[in-house]
């Protein structure tokens, strides 16, 4: 298994500024500096909330004191293949509402684009300003050995999770000066300017002069309702409620005291579903009513798109090399994880008899919920699992238990390893870039491949190195 | 500033003014409760502050049998009344948090660490001699909370609803807390104005914090017009309703009216000032302390209600939204 920190038995030269700081001050030192940034996180207020388990609605994500290290070398392979893969993913989902090329060309088959529940009949022949359905995408990283990464699934809707990586590096920063001082970590503070500059260069075409900006949340119910307020500060945008718009002669405009003021691109974190109640569920009291249609009259932009969703499907990620030749003429940087679709009958057939040995997902499942873990799993509970598989075959995919890498974390005792995936954050506008680093996501549990926060996940700050 | 924004700064600062005098009809109480009285009459303090607490529906027991721990009980902890310490500073802070970045860090620190703190408060803080104790922390919570807001706010539309709302809370609850006087009925073989009549007034300028204030401003003995004039109408005492009236009218004027109605709600308060300051004592004491402070607690309201109208409120942030999962 590889351990990030270790070529060998030896210190990778990345990580060698972190053994000597432990060398220097102790495990001790570092349990001490995790009670000061734990402080820190619970006054700023940067919780999650979790409903219908009892105890805190608001609770800290746990956060690990050890950075993620990348080389430059490492970092400009990720970067490019992330960009890449956005870039693919976009062009995917433009033809998809228009020519469906792709369809024509029999690479992917229609059912999976019609039959996908994230699909959206209303932006059929819309194509929206720049070509550009995921404007702020992640693609979810594993890693198996040193620069061999997988992409392990795209998140092209709402992705959460930015607000982590930078007060992470806020807390590190006020934690360790003397590391920082060195300048050899890269910033990733331009994260808001990056955004909102992709965001203005989307402007809808009824826009005149410099376009107005705002964030669209569900409110501070919302578990991610701090990222919210944190990214409309960090960008200096009005933070919006759907009660907050109205729409009138296709634009649309925020209630404020001094009278109706124009909004035209809107970066919302609501679903689909709840964008506009004359279009999606009519029952939504979150959304914008009439929204749908000043945004297909040019009156507003709308980011991520509606129905986006299409292109991080499970049974869609299989095709994404496949995308990437197609739109791009170019061979996929980052490989997918080998994955075998259960409604296919000969791959099903290869599944059921190595259940043991693989990781099978629902096709519409998130969060690390309902898959099973073949070599942690009981007979009882494969067994079980089989009879879903039966039961609906295309709604499960299985994939191979890679050996995941592991990155040094803080323990009761000093460091231990354990399971990381990262999520860089692809920003689509005029141009399609990131920022050197992206969210760490760490399984606190020994030997636990899971990393969601629901379920025991903490993260970590991320750091790419200069050349 | 979006209207909710507007909406939400003004009931959290409410809300956070709310809990403090709360606190300090408690303890106005609490200090009358303290007056050694004859056996022949009880006073009936604890009545008169769930009444001028607006409190007197949601209390569970026979009001006229309210004793200090029932009563402080419901007050503080009460989660079925919204005008409880608890619900108050709960209130303050989803309103905060929901208008997160039209406050600064400090304010909402300040906001945040009280409900935190007020969440490991029980029972057991308010009984066994710490309930004065427990009531001059929530007061000191609204402390804070003016003077972080007065260090790091911009004095821009957003302090000007904040400090409206402080301003609206505490001309209604000034008029109730003297109010509470009214209520109290007094033994049938005390006079007006005999020994324990001015102990209850001493005590109510204590629980607002402000005998020593009245005794700089008047050196004289407490009376009954004075502790009125005090509370009403004197510009320089700081929670007169005539310096809250004052303080809204200001606030209006610079937050300034686009629209009929918001010119309506500046001129509604600036008559409102005008009255106050042509009125006299006597005049409202002959009009009848209890009538006349019924009448203003209206006016008040009705003024609040024209501001929400003007300004595209409404309402606090409630407890309960439709949710989505993502």
């Amino acid at each position: 298994m590889f351990n990030e920190m270790y070529r060998g038995d030896e210190v990778r030269p990345e990580y060698r500024m972190i053994q000597d700081w432990l060398n220097a001050n102790g495990p001790d030192a570092l349990n001490e500096k995790r009670a000061e940034a734990e402080a820190l996180f619970r006054r700023v207020g940067i919780t999650f909330a979790v409903y219908g388990e009892g105890g805190d609605p608001e609770r800290l994500i746990p956060f690990d004191m050890v950075p993620r290290i990348f080389s430059a070398t490492e970092w400009d392979r990720i970067e490019a293949g992330s960009i890449q893969r956005a870039r693919a993913l976009n062009a995917f989902l433009t033809d998809i509402y228009s020519e469906r090329a792709i369809v024509k060309a029999g690479i992917v088959p229609a059912e999976l684009i019609d039959g996908n529940e994230a699909y959206e009949p209303v932006m059929e022949g819309f194509i929206p300003p720049g070509g550009i359905y995921s404007h702020i995408c992640g693609v979810d990283l594993v890693q198996v050995s040193e620069g061999e990464n997988y992409v392990l699934e795209d998140n092209c809707r709402t992705p959460s999770g930015i607000s982590y990586v930078l007060e992470n590096r806020e807390v590190m920063s006020r934690m360790f000066p003397e590391l920082f001082r060195t300048g050899i970590v890269r910033p990733v503070d331009h994260y808001g300017d990056m955004l909102a500059e992709a965001m203005a260069s989307v402007a809808p075409p009824m826009c005149e002069g410099e376009p107005t900006l705002g964030l669209l949340t569900p409110g501070h119910f919302n578990s991610a309702y701090y990222e919210h307020t944190f990214l409309a500060d960090l960008m200096g945008v009005e933070l919006v409620e759907g009660p907050d718009l109205f729409v009138e002669d296709n634009r649309v405009f925020m209630r404020t005291t001094q009278g109706a003021q124009r909004i035209d691109v809107l970066y919302r974190r609501i679903d689909d579903s709840f964008l506009d109640p004359k279009c999606f569920r009519p029952d939504s009291m979150l959304g914008v009513p009439g929204i749908m249609e000043a945004y297909k009259n040019g009156g507003v932009t709308i980011v991520n798109a509606p129905g986006a969703g299409v292109a991080d499907d499970k049974a869609i990620y299989i095709y994404v090399p496949e995308m990437v030749k197609f739109y791009l003429g170019e061979e996929p940087i980052l490989p997918n994880v080998p994955t075998w679709r259960c409604g296919k009958a000969d791959e099903c057939k290869y599944v059921m008899e190595n259940l043991h040995d693989l990781v099978v997902k629902e096709v519409h499942g998130s969060g690390g919920y309902g898959m099973l873990i073949g070599p942690k799993s009981t007979k009882e509970e494969i067994a079980e699992y089989a009879k879903r598989i039966e039961a609906n075959p295309a709604g499960f995919i299985a994939q191979p238990t890679l050996a995941l890498s592991t990155a040094p974390t803080l323990g009761d005792d000093g460091l231990v390893s354990r399971h990381v995936d990262l999520r860089p954050f692809v920003i689509s506008g005029r141009e399609t870039k990131l920022i050197p680093g992206g969210l760490t996501r760490v399984a606190l549990k020994e030997g636990s491949l899971v990393v969601n926060s629901s379920q025991g996940g903490g993260v970590k700050d991320t750091w790419v190195l200069n050349k | 500033m979006l209207s909710r924004t507007a909406n939400g700064l003004f009931w959290m600062s409410r809300y956070v003014e709310r809990a403090s005098n709360i606190a300090r009809l408690l303890d106005a109480g609490r200090r009358m409760d303290n007056i050694p009285n004859s056996d022949e009459g009880r006073a009936s303090e604890w009545e008169s502050i769930l009444i001028a607490s607006g409190s007197h529906e949601t209390y569970p027991g026979d009001i006229k049998n309210a004793d200090m721990e029932s009563v402080a009980e419901h007050l503080i902890f009460d989660a079925e009344n919204p005008s409880s310490i608890m619900c108050c500073i709960k209130s303050a802070r989803e309103n905060a948090r929901a208008m997160r970045i039209a406050v600064t860090t400090e304010v909402w620190d300040v906001v945040n660490s009280n409900w935190a703190e007020m969440r490991q408060r029980t029972h057991h803080d308010i009984v066994g001699g710490r309930l004065a104790g427990f009531l001059d922390w929530v007061k000191s919570c609204g402390f804070l909370f003016q003077g972080a807001v007065e260090a790091s706010m911009l004095r821009d539309e957003g302090y000007c609803f904040i400090t409206l709302g402080a301003a609206m809370e505490r001309a209604d609850a000034t008029a109730r807390l003297l109010d509470v006087k009214y209520h109290v009925l007094l033994p049938s073989t005390q006079d007006v104005g005999g020994g324990l009549d001015h102990m209850q007034w001493v005590q109510l300028l204590r629980a607002t914090n402000s005998l020593r204030a009245f005794r700089w401003t008047y050196r004289e003995t407490v009376t009954p017009q004075a502790v009125v004039h005090f509370l009403i109408l004197n510009r320089t005492s700081p929670r007169s309703v005539a310096a809250s009236i004052r303080t809204i009218v200001e606030n209006l004027e610079s937050i300034g009216g686009e629209t009929p109605m918001q010119r309506m709600v500046g001129q509604q308060a600036r008559d409102m000032l005008t009255r106050l300051e042509s009125l006299s004592v006597e005049q409202i004491i002959a009009h009848g302390l209890h009538e006349w402070l019924t009448n203003q607690i209206l006016e008040v309201n009705i003024l609040g209600g024209v501001l929400a109208e003007a300004y595209g409120f409404n309402g606090p942030v409630a407890a309960e939204e439709q949710s989505q999962s993502q």
